[in-house]
C-alpha cells in the first residue's frame, strides 16, 4: 500500500462496490450497450441473409478481401500498441506512453483511410447501399445495404476512437497522466480494444462467410 | 492486483495466426458451407475472447466485473436465435 | 499497481457540502448548466411536465374527434389549414395526433419523469453520495433530451406534418412517404428518438455506476430503498434495450432517406424484422415505464401505512424476475403477424408467467397496508390508486397474453384501455404520488394538501370513467387508431359511449390544471417544508429541504434498512437510516468497506 493509500485508509469510504474505480466501471457499462447495438445490426444482417441468400455474392467476388485482411492486421497491431501505451504509463514511462499512443493514432487513422479508399473503389463498381442503383457484379441490394451499415458504424466508432486518442495524446503531452493516475489511458484502451473486437467479428461474418 | 502481465506480443502473434487461418479456411479448404460457417465463427469468437481477456484485462479483473461484462451476451444470442428461428419455421 | 490507489478516486472525488462556505456558483452553473443531480432532477421534472401537457392536449383533440366526429373543434380555428380547416380535424392530422400523443407520453413524459426525475432526485441521496458518479455526463443527458423533445415538437410545423405511422412506426407505412403522407416528420421522429437514446444511455451508465460503487458505508444491497432497486434494474433495461431501438431507427432512417430496403419487401427486405427489433426493445421499455413506479409506490405505501414493507426480499426478487422475463416475451405484441403457433405458444406462456412476480408485488403491498396505521396523505392516496389501477391493467394484460383472445381484440380499444390502465393508472398515479412526496424535499415548500386531494379525487373518478368504457368499445370491435368509427355501420351504436368517454376525458384534462396550479403556486407560496414532513426513514430526510450542494456534510453511515417504521419499543414510529443506534453511541455499521476503514469517526 502506498503513502497516498495509507492517508485514505482512515477516511470514511463507501461500500466496497465492485472493486473497480468509477470511470472504468462506467466505460464497461457503456461497452455493454455497444454490444447490444452491434447485436441488433448483426441480427438484422443474419435474418436478411437467411431470407435472401441469392443476394449475397461468394466471399471475395465483390469485396476485396486481401485489402481488408491487411486492414484487419493493422487494427490488431493498433491494439497491441494501445496496450503497450497503457503498460508504459502503468510503470510511469512517459516517453513510452506518448510513443505508443502516437503509433495507435497512426494505425487507426490508416485503417479509416483504407476503409474510405475501399468504399470509393466499391462504389465505382456499382456496389452501393441504395437499392435502386445497385449495379455490382454479383449479389443484390441488401448485400450493399448491410455491408455499408455494419462496416460504416464500425468505421464511425474507429473515427471517434482516433479523435479521443488524439485528445488523450494531448493530455499525455501535457503530463496529465502519471504512474498513480492513468484511468484516462486505461478506459481509452478499453474502448479501442472493443472496437477491435467488433471488427474481428464483422470481418468474419461480412467478408469471409 | 500484483498480477503477472501477459506477453502482449505473444497475444498479437496468436491473433495474427488465427486471422491467417481464417482467411485460409475461407478460401482454400473447400469445406461445405455449414461446416465453414461453424469453423469461421469459432475462430472469430476465439479471437474476440483473446482480445477481451488479455488486451481488455478481463482475465485479471475481479469476478464481479467479469459477470457484468458477460451479462448481455445471452440477450444478444437470444435475439439472433429467435429472429432466425422465425425465418426458418 | 495497487488496488487501493485505483479505488482512491471513489473517496476523493466526492465533494461534500460545506456549511461554512457559501454556495457561490454563478446563476448559469446553478440553475441551467448545473451538474448537481438535484437541479437536473428538477429540470427533468419541468421538461417532462411540459411534454405531459403537450401530450395531454393532443389527447384532448383525439377525444374531440371521436366524441363528435366531423364537428368543428372549439378553438380549432387557430390551427392551420393543413391540420384542421375550419376547426374540423383532417384524417392525416388525426394520424399525427395519435402517433405524437403516444410518442410524447412514452418517451418525453413518463420515461423522463420516472427515470430522469426520480433517478436524479433519489439515487445519490438514497445511497448516501454527494452526487452522481459522472456529474457532467448527467448534465449532458438532460441537455440532449431537450433538443430531442423540441425536434419532435418541431415536426408538427414541417411540410407534411408530424409522424403519422403510430408510435410503433411499422414499416412499410413509416418508410414510404406515399403511404402515410408524411416524409420529413417521420424522419425527424427517428432522429429525435436516436438523440433521446443517447440521453437515456448516459443516464443509465451514471445510475449503474453510482449505485454499484458509491453506496455509503452500511448501505448494503438489501438495505437499499426499493426505488433505488427498481431504478437500478430499470437502468440495466435501458442500457441493453435502447441500443436496439437506436439501431433499428437508424436502419429505418436509411430506408427513408438514402433508399436502402431493410424493411421494404420489394427488394427482399423484411417488414417483420422491424417488429422484432422494435418489440425486443419495446417490451423491456414497458417495464422501464412501470418498475420505477412500483418502487416509488412501495416507498410511499410503507410510509403511509407506518409499517415495514412486507416481504422486502420478495419485492426485490419480483423486480428482478419481471425485468428478466421482460426480455423473452416480446413476441406477444406480434401474435397477428403470422407467427408459428409453437413460437406463439411459448411467448404466451412466458407472458403469463410475468403475472406471478406482479402478483407477488401486489400481495406484498396489500400485506404492507394490512393492519397498518394508515395515513391518507396525498401521496398515499395516489399510491393506493396505483395499486388498484395496476391490478385492473394487469388483469386485462392476462386476457391479451392469451393468443386466441388477442387475435380478436388485437389493435382494438381494449388495448388502448389496457395500456392506459397501466401507464396512466399505474405509472402516472405513482408519479403523482412521488411528486407530492418529494416535492417538499427538492423545492423546500409543501404542495397544498387540499388542492392535492381535490386533484386526486377528480383524476381518480374521471380517469375510470374515461378508460373503463374503452374495454367495452374494444370488445365491440372499435379499432385502435380509427379516425371516424361511424364509417362502419356496426360501430355506430357505440357513438354514445364514445361521446360519454370524450366528455369525461375533457374533464380529466381540465382537472390536471389543478395539479399544475398547485405546483406553480406552491413553488412560491407553499408552506415551508420541514426536514422530514412525512416522518420517513431514508437518508435524504435528515437533510435540509432542499439539501445543500454536495448533499451531506460528510459521508453518511447507514445502520439499518429503509423501512423500520413502528419499531417496537421506540417512542417514534420512524427510524432514520443514518441515525446511530443507542441514541448516539457510534458503532461500526456492518457490511462496510474493509475492516477499520469504513467506520466514520
Amino acid at each position: 500500500m502506498s503513502e497516498a493509500a495509507a492517508i485514505h485508509a482512515h477516511a470514511p469510504r463507501p461500500m466496497e462496490g465492485i472493486r473497480v474505480y468509477n470511470v472504468k466501471l462506467g466505460m464497461w457499462v457503456f461497452l455493454l450497450s455497444e454490444v447490444m447495438f452491434f447485436s441488433g445490426l448483426i441480427g438484422a444482417y443474419i435474418i436478411l441473409r437467411f431470407a435472401n441468400p441469392e443476394q449475397w455474392a461468394a466471399p471475395g467476388e465483390v469485396l476485396n478481401v486481401t485489402l481488408t485482411a491487411f486492414n484487419t492486421f493493422m487494427l490488431i497491431c493498433s491494439s497491441v500498441t494501445m496496450v503497450k501505451a497503457f503498460a508504459a504509463i502503468e510503470h510511469g514511462d512517459q516517453a513510452g506512453l506518448k510513443r505508443w499512443l502516437l503509433a495507435t493514432i497512426v494505425l487507426g487513422a490508416a485503417f479509416v483511410g483504407i476503409q474510405v479508399f475501399e468504399y470509393i473503389k466499391l462504389a465505382e463498381h456499382g456496389f452501393v447501399p441504395m437499392a435502386s442503383q445497385y449495379a455490382a457484379d454479383g449479389g443484390g441490394p441488401l448485400y450493399g445495404s448491410t455491408f455499408y451499415t455494419m462496416t460504416g458504424f464500425h468505421g464511425a466508432h474507429v473515427t471517434i476512437g482516433v479523435l479521443c486518442l488524439i485528445f488523450t495524446l494531448v493530455k499525455a503531452l501535457r503530463g496529465h497522466y502519471t504512474e498513480e493516475y492513468y484511468s484516462g489511458v486505461e478506459i481509452m484502451g478499453l474502448y479501442w480494444h472493443f472496437v477491435d473486437l467488433v471488427w474481428i467479428i464483422l470481418f468474419t461474418i461480412v467478408y469471409l462467410i | 492486483m500484483a498480477n503477472k502481465k501477459p506477453n502482449y506480443y505473444l497475444v498479437w502473434l496468436y491473433l495474427l495466426v488465427l486471422t491467417i487461418a481464417e482467411v485460409g479456411v475461407a478460401f482454400l479448404s473447400g469445406l461445405p458451407f455449414e461446416v465453414l460457417v461453424f469453423i469461421l465463427l469459432s475462430l472469430a469468437i476465439w479471437k474476440a475472447a483473446l482480445v477481451a481477456m488479455y488486451y481488455m484485462h478481463l482475465r485479471f479483473e475481479p469476478p464481479r466485473l467479469v459477470i457484468i461484462a458477460l451479462a448481455p451476451l445471452p440477450l444478444a444470442v437470444l435475439i439472433t436465435i429467435v429472429v432466425v428461428t422465425m425465418e426458418v419455421f | 499497481m495497487s488496488t487501493t490507489q485505483l479505488l482512491a478516486p471513489n473517496v476523493t472525488a466526492q465533494h461534500w457540502a460545506d456549511p461554512s462556505h457559501p454556495d457561490d456558483r454563478p446563476f448559469i452553473r446553478r440553475y441551467i448548466f448545473s451538474t448537481d443531480h438535484k437541479t437536473i432532477g428538477n429540470q427533468f421534472m419541468f421538461m417532462s411536465l411540459f411534454f405531459l401537457l403537450v401530450g395531454g392536449a393532443l389527447a384532448m383533440m383525439i377525444r374531440w374527434q371521436l366524441g363528435w366526429p366531423g364537428q368543428p373543434m372549439p378553438g380549432g380555428g387557430v390551427l392551420p389549414e393543413t391540420m384542421a380547416p375550419g376547426g374540423i380535424l383532417l384524417p392525416e392530422f388525426y394520424n399525427s395526433l395519435v402517433t405524437m400523443h403516444g410518442t410524447f407520453m412514452i418517451f418525453f413524459a413518463i420515461m423522463p419523469l420516472l427515470v430522469g426525475m426520480f433517478g436524479n432526485w433519489l439515487i445519490p441521496l438514497h445511497v448516501g453520495a454527494s452526487d452522481m458518479a459522472f456529474p457532467r455526463l448527467n448534465m449532458m443527458s438532460f441537455w440532449s433530451a431537450v433538443p430531442a423533445g423540441f425536434i419532435m415538437l418541431a415536426s408538427f410545423v414541417v411540410e407534411g406534418g408530424a409522424a403519422g405511422a403510430g408510435w410503433t412506426a411499422y414499416p412499410p407505412l413509416s418508410a414510404v412517404p406515399e403511404y402515410s403522407g408524411v416524409s420529413t416528420g417521420q424522419q425527424l421522429w427517428c432522429v429525435s428518438l436516436i438523440i433521446l437514446g443517447f440521453s437515456s444511455l448516459m443516464g443509465a451508465v451514471n445510475y449503474i455506476t453510482t449505485i454499484v460503487n458509491m453506496r455509503a458505508p452500511g448501505m448494503t444491497w438489501m438495505r437499499m430503498p426499493l426505488p433505488i432497486w427498481s431504478l437500478f434494474i430499470t437502468a440495466i433495461l435501458i442500457l441493453l434495450a435502447i441500443p436496439i431501438l437506436a439501431g433499428a431507427a437508424i436502419m429505418l432512417l436509411f430506408d427513408q432517406t438514402i433508399g436502402t430496403t431493410f424493411f421494404l419487401p420489394e427488394a427482399g427486405g423484411q417488414p417483420l424484422l422491424w417488429q422484432h427489433l422494435f418489440w425486443y426493445f419495446g417490451h423491456p421499455e414497458v417495464y422501464i415505464l412501470i418498475l420505477p413506479a412500483m418502487g416509488v409506490a412501495s416507498e410511499v405505501i410503507a410510509n403511509g401505512s407506518r409499517k415495514p414493507i412486507f416481504g422486502y426480499p420478495a419485492m426485490v426478487g419480483a423486480i428482478v424476475a419481471i425485468a428478466f422475463l421482460g426480455w423473452i416475451v416480446w413476441g406477444h405484441h406480434m401474435f397477428q403477424s403470422g407467427m408459428n403457433p409453437l413460437l406463439g405458444s411459448s411467448f404466451m406462456l412466458s407472458t403469463m408467467i410475468i403475472a406471478v412476480p406482479s402478483a407477488i408485488k401486489v400481495f406484498n403491498w396489500l400485506g404492507t397496508i394490512w393492519r397498518g396505521d394508515i395515513h391518507f396523505h396525498t401521496p398515499m392516496l395516489n399510491a393506493l390508486a396505483f395499486v388498484g389501477m395496476f391490478v385492473i391493467g394487469g388483469l386485462s394484460g392476462v386476457f391479451m397474453a392469451s393468443t386466441p383472445v388477442d387475435i380478436y381484440i388485437h389493435d382494438t380499444y381494449f388495448i388502448v384501455a389496457h395500456l392506459h390502465y397501466v401507464l396512466f393508472g399505474g405509472s402516472l398515479f405513482a408519479i403523482f404520488a412521488g411528486i407530492y412526496f418529494w416535492f417538499p424535499k427538492f423545492f423546500g415548500r409543501m404542495l397544498s394538501p387540499t388542492l392535492g386531494k381535490i386533484h386526486f379525487a377528480l383524476t381518480f373518478v374521471f380517469y375510470n370513467l374515461v378508460f373503463f368504457p374503452m374495454h367495452n368499445l374494444g370488445l365491440g370491435g372499435m379499432m385502435r387508431r380509427i379516425y371516424d368509427p361511424n364509417q362502419y355501420g356496426f360501430l355506430e351504436p357505440l357513438q354514445p359511449m364514445n361521446t360519454f368517454v370524450s366528455v369525461f376525458a375533457l374533464a380529466l384534462g381540465v382537472s390536471q390544471l389543478v395539479f399544475f396550479f398547485n405546483i406553480l403556486w406552491s413553488l412560491w407560496r407553499g408552506e415551508k417544508a420541514p426536514e422530514n414532513p412525512w416522518r420517513s426513514n431514508s437518508l435524504e430526510w435528515s437533510l435540509a429541504s432542499p439539501p445543500p450542494h454536495g448533499n451531506f456534510e460528510a459521508m453518511p453511515a447507514v445502520y439499518r434498512g429503509p423501512y423500520e417504521y413502528s419499531y417496537p419499543g421506540r417512542g417514534e414510529d420512524f427510524w432514520l437510516q443514518g441515525e446511530p443506534p443507542d441514541g448516539g453511541a457510534v458503532h461500526a455499521p456492518t457490511g462496510g468497506a474493509p475492516v477499520g476503514e469504513g467506520v466514520p469517526q
